[in-house]
């Protein structure tokens, strides 16, 4: 006897959606601000460090084929939309940086976890690696606008890629370090960053793995007993970015963690490089 | 009328273990595959997964895994790289969780198992056949066989029926026998895992291959080689399916590279009565919920009232039931 096929059920919520581009913007020497049209829902419930998928091929195309993962640089409300920084580095990222204005785009999110303000934090220590400053602008906007304390701590490879100061909104310190010593600090940001450890309640970085291991000795000469923690952001290559793949892990001392939906934010002291 | 049928009146429902008393009943041929759903739970809060045919577990082993190194994906023209490690709890930590949880669900949900030993594939068999929630079982026989020196099982068709046959042995549940392209004849491991008791065949797995980071000098992925998928592996896994289709009795499950309605058609016309879709998942997560609607739309745009009325329609030497003619024309190139 056949059995009978139960009731179907719907569950799931579509998390992808068609979005306009709005805006191109050059900044930080070869990158650009492409600002996309998003949904309010999407916006409204968006947490700074959120990371969004970005199909980056024509439609019909397979090439390149999978999505890029960007972390909002900024969100705003008139009209619904984000911003993301985009550094035409391979063939998805230089793709997406030649769009112009109306054309569309295939996203998906938000996705993964978010930066945490401590209730009692109230000193942010930023530190930024290259284009890595992406989502500390929009974690930098929430401090500010929570009457919060800033220092914004950048490293580049020389002065055009730094960002501007202008970008960063209220009162905050901004310190800049160049390889090259066009401007600011001669040499790595995580050597300044020293300075302002013991200052800081909270501590967040995005950047290039080697900054994470510069950081890691800062880390651990600077703080006692770990305090103030750091948060860091990730930037892994991925496939699903649901935590089903698992081919964008990180090795934290809890094991192999999907880095797009327990991430891209760890405790620094979680992770291991 | 119900979601599934809400574009269209045609039949999609389709048994994949028609022999077995225990069938395995679909109410649509799309699955997710192996490896690109996670357990289902991941994709809960995404797509209306109860819709789908069916969806199939990260492959289980034995032990717990941590997987390989990073990196364990790479892109490569229209398609990837993958060298994940079959990341996952082991049986033991699977059977805590997950047949609890499918048990509550609609859709039908299949294991696949890896191992490096026979007695390994029959034991975790064995514990599957005593857990609810579970429909059938999908045996990935793209494993290194540690007996035979590291061989891969799915090879050789000896190899692969001893496993079949192990696994049989110890459980009810409808077996899906997952092929692997690196066989030098998938159609003889085709015909033998058929003979040694697998109610399903499905296939194709991933293509090994590599890629290399020319500035560093060294293989991209940790694992250095990797299974190759998506849009790029399609024509080989379409011609797999139609040589395996004409040469079995039992249903075929056809998978590589599928991204569109056409895509999955050309896997239904060459035989295939299901597809998995892998890849097609990560980059469109939606894509195999929409793929029911857009099927259900064809197939009364065509005149079918039935999905199975398509299967194998463009198979010459599935319709003749004479499958070696075709083996035979491919192999001297006529």
């Amino acid at each position: 006897m056949r059995r009978q096929l139960a009731q179907v059920e719907t569950t799931g919520t579509s998390r992808e959606f068609e979005s306009q581009v709005l805006a191109v913007d050059h900044t930080m020497g070869d990158a650009i601000l492409l600002t996309v049209s998003a949904p309010t829902t999407v916006v409204q419930r968006l947490n700074s460090g959120q990371f969004f998928n970005v199909s980056c091929r024509f439609p019909g195309s397979f090439d390149p084929l999978l999505r890029r993962p960007y972390s909002v640089y900024r969100a705003h409300q008139q009209p619904s939309s984000l911003t993301f920084l985009v550094r035409p580095f391979g063939r998805g990222s230089a793709w997406l940086a030649g769009r112009t204005p109306g054309e569309r785009l295939e996203i998906l999110g938000p996705l993964g976890n978010s930066f945490v303000i401590p209730p009692r934090a109230q000193r942010l220590l930023m530190l930024a690696g290259g284009v890595g400053v992406a989502p500390l602008v929009m974690l930098s906007d929430v401090a500010v606008a929570r009457g919060l304390d800033v220092v914004f701590v950048m490293g580049a490879a020389d002065a055009a890629g730094l960002l501007p100061a202008s970008e960063l909104r209220g009162p905050v310190e901004y310190v800049v370090a160049t390889d090259d010593g066009s401007r600011g600090h001669h040499g790595l940001a995580t050597e300044i960053v020293g300075d302002y450890v013991h200052w800081a309640d909270q501590i967040y970085a995005c950047g290039p793995e080697p900054m994470y291991r510069t950081l890691r000795t800062v880390a651990d000469t600077h703080r006692i007993n770990k305090k103030p923690g750091v948060q860091i952001s990730v930037e892994r290559g991925m496939a699903c970015g649901f935590g089903a793949c698992l081919g964008c892990v990180v090795e934290t001392r809890r094991g192999m963690i999907a880095s797009c939906v327990d991430g891209p934010v760890f405790d620094f002291d979680e992770v291991v490089f | 009328m119900t979601a599934v049928t809400s574009h269209g009146t045609a039949d999609l429902a389709v048994d994949l273990a028609p022999h077995n008393p225990r069938e395995l009943l679909l109410r649509n041929p799309f699955m997710a595959a192996s490896g690109c759903f996670g357990y289902g739970e991941e994709y809960a809060g995404v797509i209306d997964i109860q819709r789908l045919g069916a969806f199939v577990s990260k492959g289980i082993t034995p032990e717990r895994r941590a997987g390989n190194a990073m990196p364990r994906i790479v892109e490569t023209p229209a398609g990837m790289l993958n060298a994940i490690g079959l990341q996952n709890p082991g049986i033991h930590g699977f059977v805590k969780k997950y047949p609890t949880l499918w048990d509550s669900w609609a859709v039908p949900a299949i294991v696949n198992i890896s191992a490096e030993a026979v007695d390994d594939y029959a034991m975790m068999a064995a514990m599957l056949d005593e857990q609810p929630g579970i429909a059938a079982i999908e045996i990935n026989v793209s494993c290194p066989n540690i007996s035979r020196g590291g061989y891969c099982f799915g090879w050789d068709a000896e190899m692969s029926a001893e496993v079949t046959r192990a696994v049989r042995g110890v459980t009810t549940l409808p077996i899906i026998v997952k092929l692997s392209p690196g066989a030098s004849d998938i159609v003889s491991v085709a015909i033998a895992v058929e003979a040694a008791g697998a109610d399903a065949i499905s296939l194709i797995n991933t293509l090994v291959g590599m890629a290399i980071d020319v500035r560093r000098r060294r293989p991209l992925l940790a694992n250095e080689t990797g299974g190759v998928s998506g849009p790029a592996i399609k024509p080989i896994a379409v011609r797999m399916v139609y040589q395996v289709a004409s040469a079995v009795r039992i249903p075929v499950v056809g998978m590589g590279g599928i991204m569109s309605l056409n895509d999955a058609l050309e896997f239904f016309l060459a035989g295939a009565s299901a597809v998995q879709i892998g890849t097609g998942i990560f980059v469109d997560p939606g894509l195999p919920i929409r793929l029911i609607d857009e099927l259900s739309q064809w197939l009364d745009e065509e005149g079918f009232s039935s999905f199975n009325q398509i299967v194998g329609l463009a198979n010459v030497g599935f319709r003749s039931g004479d499958p070696h003619l075709f083996r035979f024309r491919e192999a001297s190139g006529l």
